[in-house]
């Protein structure tokens, strides 16, 4: 079923068309990309879909339910998680409370929210670093520190904003594995990303973005070999960033 | 009806110097993005030097300004390198460091208390000085002269500092490191030594207020807790950082204590004045004048 | 020597001591001193769960003692209602407004927060100051209300000795702590950090940050309403300057503050060190060097925040492992 369905949405600041006209739906288990050049637009709709904000005008259904106008918290009790462009941890505390946190959104016990948030941290390869201090860690770790949080929500929908951005090559192949283990775990996935290689590898489907307009949808090679794509991205060259 | 229009007078000109006095606080924020709590003593330590400035040199009050605005320019251009800057350094990622309110605080307690110890706690004025209980009559009203040439004085200095940050290469520097810290740094200014000249610009202006309310107003050491916070309400009513909306700002306050002292006891002045403070925080933050931060 | 004997160790003692000191301190000025020191760390600890886990600077806390302290003694006073009762009628009291206050409030940030603070705390005393009568409620305006004292014993909240207060303060006190603690390791505790450190990305992980952060605006007033009546019990004269002023406000926040917001142990150790210089200058330079106590907490204020922004209580905390490490050993659990 279409977990996530986004119908006519608009978004403009003051006077900015920051999104116009967006149409898309993603199926339940799948992975949908999200490209474009940069300031096509693509964190405009994350938020709006998270409730950051709201769109000018147009629905977002999520699980068949209008979520449009709903905020943040909500959305995330109700199975829709997402990670930050630019990363947010709670640097004081240690990497296990940042997932714990994460991880009450669906209990009220610590003893259980700890045990969820261990067992998120040992899927992503983080258990050695359950104790180190956030403010410490590598930009790696950071970005996967996003992810464990996100996933502790126990999501069905989760937006992945450019997790591989600042990663080295051999880092960015971890996160694409990890990232594909979290579809077979059943969590339906949106990403954005610049690092071709990883969102062609990852996506199922990937919708192109351009001055807020999607200008095409397909399946990755369909889009690779789109003239309206390649020209978008004009000297753009499809390897690692 | 005479009387009420002598009032609103008299509460522009009083509005006026407290504009004048919170002229000093916006700048500052205007620059630093920080406010500063120590500014009512900032005050007193200006009229305090005002103070002795005439009683050691017999010199007109108003004389006293060539003495008086040099060395509060310096006292602030120091408090800001030495006491300030550090916190700067030390929170270089965020904006709006609390830990400077909570800094500045402890200024106004050292200044204040300081200031108990060295002059005692007896309330000063300047008895002989020509401008006391100077009165003049326009049209069947009664102004005081020494709160008339308070207003001229924050007229002018209030001008004096618009032309300073629009025209002179240092003004136009600190404005655009007010702006963008970072750009402007690119630029090869040096930010720090911008907040020194905001802080000692305001602390200056401070002076002149302290001189202005010399000649009328007693001088004690708590007197600067009575001004600081009537000029954050002032600098949040009229904009932070805006030099006509402090200005305004104030003579709103005047004219709120004069004329309604007419009509109720002056510690209901005070509620309504609290109140229309927290109205604008709520409705508009940003001040008649002032630009939206992102608060 | 297990971990937990080296965490829980010192507490122990501190409440062994805690508990005897009154038979050790035997004079009336001295007694008064410790009284006044539980006190603080109360209110402090009491300020904790929001200016500390909400990661705010509210500098209006002494409108809730004020609420605390005229609820009880008018109720007291007027309608011969036990002051225990009155307590938690102010507290109730107290908690509402700190909801209406937080309501608007907490949508700002930095110094808007904390002057608006500031605006309502103050308003409120000047209300409270100019009103003689509220209705069939006395409230004297500046003269305050005397509480004659009576009728003593539990019941009535009124001791002739100062021994029975300093219990009542320090089992309060004991009571904050160990709330401070469940709260700090509970779901509300984390949710409070996290709005408080990255708002968006808290809000993005389920925690509705303002209805957070009202939780705890509700239960710090409801406390610190608690210190006002046992003031009023204790001093038996309130009056808008004595439990409603500002000065009162800022010590709250910078004894917290300079011993560390945000943990548990941070306002206690602030009040310990900070409360004594004050009592004792005053009563030793009180008349020679007035305000010498303020200039020393001006510049003890200023160091802190220059030198140990997050408060004494990180060094100090550090010390005392680094020092335990070395007279007992590694003691890490394997």
């Amino acid at each position: 079923m279409r977990i996530l369905e986004l119908k006519g949405v608009n978004k403009s600041f003051g006077g900015l068309k920051a999104v116009e006209d967006f149409n898309l739906s993603i199926e339940e288990g799948g992975i949908l990309g999200l490209i474009g050049p940069n300031g096509a637009g693509k964190s405009t709709i994350f938020n709006c879909i998270a409730g950051v904000y709201p769109p000018t005008a147009g629905e977002i259904y999520f699980k068949g339910e209008n979520i449009t106008h709903q905020r943040p918290w909500d959305l995330c009790r109700k199975g829709l998680a997402r990670t930050f462009q630019i990363v947010k941890p709670f640097s004081s505390r240690t990497v296990l409370y940042n997932v714990t946190v994460g991880a009450f959104a669906t209990t009220g016990k610590r003893a259980e929210a700890e045990r969820r948030a261990l067992k998120v941290l040992r899927l992503l390869h983080m258990q050695d670093v359950k104790d180190v201090r956030a403010s410490t860690l590598t930009i790696a770790y950071l970005k996967r520190l996003e992810i464990a949080r996100a996933l502790a929500t126990q999501p069905k929908l989760l937006l992945l904003d450019e997790v591989m951005a600042g990663l080295r090559p051999t880092e960015v192949d971890e996160m694409v594995k990890i990232i594909k283990e979290l579809r077979e775990s059943g969590v339906t996935i949106f990403v954005i990303e610049h690092i071709m290689r990883a969102i062609m590898a990852l996506s199922d489907r990937i919708a192109v973005l351009h001055f807020g307009k999607k200008i095409t949808e397909g399946t990755p090679k369909e889009v690779a070999s789109d003239e309206r794509v390649i020209k978008a991205y004009l000297g753009e060259e499809y390897g690692t960033a | 009806m005479q009387f009420i229009l002598e009032d609103i007078i008299n509460g522009i000109l009083m509005g006026s110097i407290y504009g004048l006095a919170a002229l000093g606080l916006t700048v500052i924020f205007g620059v630093l993005k920080v406010i500063n709590f120590a500014h009512g003593s900032l005050l007193m330590v200006g009229m305090y030097v005002a103070y002795w400035a005439v009683i050691l040199t017999g010199l007109h009050p108003y004389l006293a300004l060539v003495i008086v605005v040099p060395v509060m320019f310096l006292f602030g251009y120091f408090l800001q390198d030495i006491v300030i800057k550090p916190i700067f350094k030390a929170e270089k990622a965020v904006r709006e460091p609390i830990t400077v309110i909570i800094v500045t605080t402890g200024v106004w307690y050292i200044l204040d208390n300081l200031s108990l110890l060295v002059f005692g706690p007896q309330y000063r004025n300047l008895q002989d000085n020509p401008l006391r209980g100077k009165m003049l009559e326009v049209g069947g009203m009664l102004l005081s002269v020494p709160r008339l040439w308070g207003f001229f004085a924050a007229l002018l200095t209030a001008f004096a500092i618009y032309l300073f940050f629009q025209k002179t290469r240092t003004g136009r520097a600190i404005r655009a490191t007010s702006i963008d810290r970072e750009a402007a740094s690119l630029q090869g200014i040096n930010q720090y030594k911008v907040y020194n000249l905001a802080v000692g610009i305001g602390t200056a202006a401070a002076g002149i207020a302290g001189v202005s309310l010399v000649p009328f107003y007693n001088i004690f050491p708590s007197v600067g807790v009575l001004f600081d916070i009537k000029c954050f309400i002032i600098v949040v009513l009229g904009g932070l950082g805006s030099i006509a909306g402090a200005l305004l700002g104030g003579m709103i306050i005047g004219v709120i204590e004069y004329v309604g002292t007419q009509f109720m006891a002056a510690t209901w002045t005070e509620a309504i004045v609290y109140g229309l403070f927290l109205v604008f925080l709520f409705l508009k933050p940003s001040g008649l004048f002032g630009v939206k931060y992102e608060w | 020597m297990g971990r937990n004997t080296i965490r829980i160790g010192p507490l122990v003692l501190a409440g062994v001591i805690a508990l005897g000191l009154p038979l050790a301190v035997r004079s009336a000025t001295y007694l008064h001193i410790l009284v006044l020191l539980y006190l603080y760390a109360y209110l402090t600890t009491s300020w904790n769960l929001v200016g500390g886990f909400a990661g705010v600077l509210p500098l209006g806390h002494s409108a809730f003692v004020g609420i605390g302290a005229y609820t009880s003694t008018v109720l007291s006073l007027q309608y011969g209602i036990s002051p225990w009762i009155g307590m938690m009628i102010g507290g109730i009291l107290a908690a509402i407004v700190g909801v209406i206050i937080g309501l608007p409030t907490f949508k700002m940030r930095g110094a808007y927060f904390a002057l608006a603070t500031i605006a309502f705390a103050e308003g409120i005393r000047v209300m409270v100051e100019n009103i003689d009568n509220l209705g069939p409620i006395r409230l004297n305006g500046p003269r305050g209300l005397q509480i004659p004292p009576l009728n003593t014993g539990l019941l009535n909240f009124m001791f002739a000795t100062k021994e029975p207060y300093y219990y009542i303060i320090l089992f309060m006190l004991a009571g904050v702590l160990f709330l401070t603690y469940a709260i700090s390791r509970s779901k509300l505790g984390h949710y409070l950090v996290a709005g408080g450190e990255e708002p968006e990305a808290a809000m993005a992980l389920g925690v509705n940050v303002a209805r957070a952060k009202l939780i705890a605006m509700a239960m710090s007033s409801f406390l610190t309403a608690f210190a006002g009546t046992f003031w009023a019990q204790f001093t038996l004269y309130i009056h808008p300057k004595s439990v409603m002023s500002l000065d009162i406000s800022f010590e709250i926040a910078f004894i917290a503050l300079i011993g560390g917001r945000g943990s548990i142990a941070g306002p206690v150790l602030g009040a310990l060190l900070l409360r004594p210089v004050t009592d004792l200058s005053r009563i030793y330079f009180g008349g020679k060097l007035p305000g010498l106590h303020l200039i020393i907490f001006g510049v003890v204020l200023v160091l802190v925040m220059i030198y140990q922004p997050r408060g004494l209580q990180e060094p100090l905390t550090r010390a005392y492992r680094s020092v335990t490490k070395k007279l007992f050993g590694h003691t890490e659990a394997a």
